[in-house]
């Protein structure tokens, strides 16, 4: 195994392919800024450039943009509160603030080590154990992915609302939106009104810039009216402390491990592996009531899951030709127009393309902490442009996002109805991101109930007869109900106060 | 205590609508045709009947607990603050409210018209007409910033996403008289 890695050192290292990998990191990481267009929207525009390129090029121009990306939309939401792509959401609770402290520059150093700590350990992860571990995700049948996803959900929803009832409502609004369109197994028009625009479903970005970007715009705006918002202080330190670095070393450990268990899951993918760990870090670490209040370990743990899962989320695309994503399902789409087939042969047919693929993450990993390095410092002092001309443009870079999806003018009416919407529901404390979440999780979720009913011959006991399905089911409901259960306890009312002040 | 009862009435007004819209999910959702339907196997309409009883039972709920909202309320100190800044004044008449919201009013108003003309105006056109609307809202008050910041800012943005990442934006109306 060693002596092929060393192969695939050799085809990464050969000076064309790192000047590709080295431009794939910083394309990347430039277009994994601009809120709107994340991993899978920039994949998909370099389609078309690959095809020039022999196949292992292509395969770490892909891979190097996709890190690049991953690492991009985090940097959006620590400085202008806005995530970048949907697995940087929760990023933005702790590292926008810690830029409003003045923090700006550890935060995104710290975003870069453990990305590129979690990066690392998931490369060598899926370079030693991935073929033996694909077998594990065999167990996961439809009911238990339908568990899987309700227990996201509900950790989602008991993290980051300060009532369950009104993070249940999100949750359920989202899943809603989700199944708008045509309905892709029986064929019959859902929710669309006669309108052909909406039979292809409403994609989760138009209403995400909607409710996070517009909504930002209108916010900032206020506050720059009204003069309450909060004089951003000058950056003092650019890189992060080694005290800093110390204490969010054990929330990196947490976050790579989590980000690639639940990466590893085919169709959980990046997103839900950000909120899982941050939840699960919440109830584990030291302090829990400082997350939430520009922690810088808040920032460095779901960067670390973010990275953990991006890696992790190749192993059932490369066994089992399942993407975990929307990035890594046009990484598929680009891997069968390569004439790679991913599936569990893909380690004896194309052997020597999977170990350059992974030499080629290795090598992706260290472009991109040394890029960042001095990417920090520019970043960072984008934040001193006064908020009255950066949200304007904001706006305009939102509604080009938008726009370049489907070139609808029905995405741009959703656009600004979801940002009334947004804004209303932020005023009055129902948290949005349960429900983005659960537009992006709606879709398979109905697939897997759907097939799960199935199997069953359309009995729910299904849930409860499968023993992986019945624990996270279980684990589910203790989530949503801890809250209410726990209120009285005394690190909950902090925590709690904490949630409220964000 | 006024501030209470109005949050109560709000919660039970958001209930309300969202029972509404629960339920006319759950009508849309009732009148697939049934063609759609397989016998015995799960139809298009099996997840959605689970989320839209699920959306109209919290509505419900939202709709008949105010008194519930408002016990829990009055035992927490900081229920106030959770208000927002409109509600402090709640009594004033509708116009004096509108009068003292305009600023959030036309923005909002801006950016649903941008958002709406934006594909008939043109990118250029409307991009330049939001930005100088927008920059004079946030206090930018001296013109020739304003319009030099838009105009700049309209044709570096224009050209980065149509040049360099090759979005199709659309040049609207400036399109139709360069072709005349």
């Amino acid at each position: 195994m060693l002596e092929q890695l060393l192969g695939g050192f050799a085809i990464a290292l050969q000076p064309t392919n790192i000047l590709i990998a080295l431009s794939g990191c910083l394309i990347g990481t430039l277009i994994g800024v601009l809120p709107g267009l994340g991993p899978a929207a920039t994949l998909a525009m370099l389609i078309p450039l690959i095809f020039s390129m022999s196949p292992a090029t292509a395969l770490i121009l892909l891979t190097s943009v996709y890190y690049g990306a991953m690492y991009g939309g985090s940097t959006t939401s620590i400085l202008v509160n806005i995530p970048g792509e949907s697995a940087s959401v929760i990023t933005t609770i702790d590292g926008h603030k810690m830029a409003m402290q003045g923090r700006a520059g550890p935060a995104l150093a710290i975003a870069a080590i453990g990305s590129f700590i979690a990066g690392t350990f998931s490369v060598v992860m899926l370079s030693l154990v991935g073929k033996p571990i694909a077998t594990y995700s065999l167990l996961f049948g439809p009911a238990e992915f339908f568990a899987l996803m309700v227990f996201g959900l509900c950790t989602v929803a008991s993290l980051t609302g300060t009532n369950v009832l009104k993070s249940i409502i999100t949750t359920c609004f989202g899943l809603m939106i989700a199944t708008v369109g045509i309905d892709l197994v029986s064929g019959a028009a859902r929710f669309t009104f006669g309108n052909p625009f909406l039979s292809d479903g409403i994609d989760f970005v138009v209403i995400a810039i909607g409710m996070f970007a517009l909504t930002e715009v209108v916010v900032t705006a206020r506050e720059v009216r009204s003069g309450v918002r909060a004089e951003i202080i000058e950056p003092k330190g650019i890189w992060v402390k080694w005290s800093e670095f110390v204490y969010s070393l054990p929330s990196i450990g947490r976050g790579t491990v989590f980000g690639f268990l639940v990466g590893m899951l085919p169709g959980a993918g990046a997103t839900l592996s950000t909120f899982i760990a941050y939840n699960i870090e919440k109830r584990l670490c030291r302090n829990p009531e400082r997350l939430g209040t520009g922690d810088i370990r808040g920032v460095a743990c779901p960067e670390a899951a973010n990275n953990a899962a991006s890696g992790a989320s190749l192993v059932p695309l490369l066994t089992l030709g399942l993407p975990g994503g929307g990035a890594t399902a046009v990484m598929l789409g680009a891997l069968m127009m390569l004439d790679i087939a991913p599936g569990p042969l893909m380690f004896e047919k194309h052997g020597a393309m999977l170990w350059t693929l992974i030499a080629s993450m290795y090598v992706g990993n260290v472009l991109l902490l040394v890029l960042n390095w001095p990417l920090v410092n520019v970043f960072a002092r984008v934040m001193r442009v006064p908020a009255k001309y950066l949200m304007p443009i904001v706006l305009v870079v939102s509604t080009i996002g938008v726009w370049g999806l489907n070139y609808s003018d029905v995405d741009l009416v959703i656009t600004g109805a979801a940002g009334v919407l947004g804004y209303y529901m932020r005023q009055h404390k129902y948290p949005i991101e349960p429900l983005v979440l659960g537009l992006i999780l709606g879709g398979k979720m109905e697939q897997a109930y759907r097939q799960a009913l199935i199997i069953s011959d359309g009995s729910n006991w299904i849930f409860f007869e499968k023993p992986i399905a019945l624990v996270l089911l279980i684990c589910a409901v203790a989530f949503l109900f801890l809250p209410v259960i726990l209120k009285k306890s005394k690190q909950f009312a902090a925590a709690r106060a904490t949630a409220e002040a964000s | 205590m006024s501030s209470l009862r109005l949050y109560a009435t709000r919660a039970r007004v958001e209930g309300l609508v969202i029972l509404l819209v629960g339920l006319g999910y759950l009508w849309e959702a009732h009148s697939v045709p049934e063609f759609y339907h397989v016998p015995g196997v799960p139809g298009p309409t099996t997840f959605p009947y689970l989320l839209g009883v699920i959306f109209a039972v919290c509505g419900a709920w939202l709709l008949v607990s105010p008194k519930d909202l408002i016990e829990r309320l009055t035992k927490e100190p900081d229920a106030g603050t959770a208000l927002p800044a409109t509600a402090a004044e709640p009594r004033r008449g509708l116009v004096a409210r509108v009068a003292s919201e305009w600023h959030l009013i036309a923005m909002w108003t801006v950016i649903l018209a941008y958002l709406w003309t934006m594909p008939d105006l043109g990118f250029p056109l409307a991009t330049f007409a939001v930005l100088v609307v927008f920059f004079y809202l946030l206090g930018e008050t001296r013109w020739h910033v304003v319009l030099g910041l838009a105009i700049a800012s309209t044709a570096i943005i224009y050209l980065t996403f149509k040049t360099g990442l090759n979005v199709r934006l659309p040049l609207g109306v400036l399109d139709v008289q360069a072709g005349q």
